[in-house]
């Protein structure tokens, strides 16, 4: 088991830190700022990652039934993603684009279908992509319909969440690896019945947005208000991990509360019934990845799937994150909150209070972001200086690097941005 | 069909369901920010020393056998989980220096 206790304060100092001493490879050196920045970077990235990677488009319930289904435009790869229940019950995933003349088939973002019918010239399809029907088929010329399908995107799951992959290099439980054995058997669906959303676009490079939730380093400031000293206290000032777990290209880590908390006076009134921080109704033991350090003040883990998807575990539901790169200075973000199904009116009356505490949170979170991006581009600053508890955001950098192919100390190229580019385009 | 009205025993809230009885997030957080701290505060401290009493009336319904004028009551309780934070933790309707709440979109009807 790991080290079972937050190191207090003594995770300060470049060489001191605990958690940079188990994993040395990483070094203590500031991280360039550079890729945040960089459009040419971000064409690598949209080349070097993002159509190679396993992407999560949320949970099978979307579309529960035959029929059901979801559309996700992905500008980042430059298509929009059409995913369906077919009767039989599998799960397909397309180019929401049609054989004839390229236009999206279904204009709609979401609902349940028998078939698919492009407006522009009435082409149909089947569930599960095949061409159903073309109108003045005798006017075309040599049409082979049965190779006119939808064209298909590499689909799966894993424990209800839908992944797609835009040119697969391995199987989907292979790029999840050793990370999901920890969180196998988990009641996702059960923890999971009612799923509340948001979604935003923000003026900012994805990677600020993923960088703000690998750190609890900032609770203390940020979220003095809304959270007051929900993570901190007198033991634990700066609210360092219990844990933090590096995997090839994932990431867990969790995060103690402070014992000595007082609830406000809504939120003592409201965690009588439900919250996020009460237990959920385990029917066994959760798995080992959940409170990995069996902490009794363990609150919240975070799970980090490579590159942009988050799942927040508490004891009371879950959360997840999509940062889905739009350009290189704006990202879209959809938020999505999961609790069991509330067994009566106030309950769900104790759910809704969680999640609106939880949404003006991450409007704190949030507030960072397109500030930081309003000049983190003017070359003032090359690097981030990053401290013990900042960990992951050196490990997301270096991964990131590493599965584009890159050298990770870009130091040493920083002269002209066209001469560092030309040399990593090669590379 | 008349409008459903609140449960006998909130009858004397009536006037607060009239303006914060709101089906939908987008409603209950726009009338959070159109309205001033006092007008908040006033909410809060009107509703919140009945709220014990709500949860315990609202605690014997699955959500699939609410009544009508418990589904106001419900409505009505989720107004002061809406603007309990800006209460009880701002002192003001949007969260300070905060990301401009009117633009994280809530799914459709939630």
């Amino acid at each position: 088991m790991e080290s079972t206790k937050p190191d207090g304060n003594n995770g300060g100092g470049l060489n001191g830190g605990t958690w940079h001493s188990r994993y040395p490879e990483l070094g203590t050196a500031p991280v360039p700022i550079e890729p945040y920045v960089s459009p040419e970077f971000f064409e690598l990235e949209r080349e070097r990652v993002f159509r190679r990677v396993w992407l999560c488009l949320g949970r099978e319930e979307r579309i529960a039934k035959p029929g059901d289904f979801f559309v996700k435009d992905l500008a980042i790869a430059k298509t929009s993603v059409l995913v369906t229940r077919s009767e039989d019950g599998k799960i397909h995933a397309f180019h929401n684009a049609c054989s004839h003349r390229s236009n999206k088939v279904e204009w709609q973002t979401k609902g349940s279908c028998a078939a698919f019918t492009c407006p522009f010239h009435g082409w149909s399809y089947r569930l599960d992509g095949r061409l159903l029907a073309v109108p003045d088929e005798k006017s075309f010329f040599d049409l082979a319909k049965d190779q006119l399908g939808l064209t298909p995107i590499a689909v799966d799951t894993w424990e209800g969440f839908i992944f797609i992959n835009l040119s697969p290099e391995q199987t989907l439980r292979e790029y999840l690896g050793e990370w999901a054995d920890g969180l196998q058997g988990y009641p996702f669906a059960q923890n999971g019945a009612v799923c509340y959303e948001w979604s935003t676009e923000l003026r900012c490079n994805w990677k600020l947005l993923r960088d703000a939730f690998k750190e609890a380093y900032h609770v203390a400031f940020l979220h003095r208000r809304s959270a007051r000293d929900s993570y901190t206290g007198r033991g634990n000032p700066f609210s360092h991990a219990l844990y933090f777990k590096l995997f090839p290209l994932h990431q867990r880590w969790s995060l103690p509360a402070n014992p000595q908390y007082a609830p406000s006076p809504l939120e003592a009134e409201a965690y009588r019934y439900a919250s996020f921080v009460l237990k959920s109704d385990f029917t066994r033991e959760p798995p080992a990845g959940v409170n990995p350090t069996e902490s009794p003040s363990w609150v919240l883990d975070i799970n980090a799937i490579f590159p942009n998807y988050t799942i927040d575990m508490l004891e009371g539901g879950y959360f997840t994150y999509n940062f889905w790169p739009l350009s290189v200075d704006r990202t879209l973000w959809e938020v999505r909150t999961y609790f069991p199904r509330p067994a009566n009116a106030a309950e769900r009356f104790s759910q809704e209070h969680a999640r609106i505490s939880f949404r003006d949170l991450i409007m704190e979170d949030a507030s960072t972001m397109e500030r930081t991006q309003s000049v983190i581009a003017s070359g003032a600053k090359t690097h981030f200086m990053l401290q013990d508890q900042e960990l992951l955001l050196r490990h997301d950098n270096k991964i990131l690097a590493e599965y584009m192919g890159l050298p990770n100390d870009r130091t040493k190229n920083r002269k002209k941005r066209g001469g560092t580019h030309a040399r990593a385009a090669s590379a | 069909m008349p409008e459903p009205r609140l449960p006998d025993r909130f009858h004397d809230l009536e006037p607060l369901a009239a303006v914060w009885a709101l089906s939908t997030e987008a409603e209950r957080h726009a009338r959070r920010l159109a309205s001033g701290i006092e007008e908040l505060r006033a909410f809060y401290d009107a509703l919140f020393p009945r709220i014990g009493d709500i949860l315990a009336y609202l605690s014997e319904f699955p959500l699939e056998s609410l009544t009508p004028e418990a589904q106001r009551l419900l409505h009505l309780a989720f107004s002061l989980a809406e603007v309990g934070p800006a209460v009880e933790l701002f002192g003001q309707p949007e969260v300070p220096d905060g990301y401009d709440s009117r633009r994280f979109i809530p799914a459709d009807g939630q």
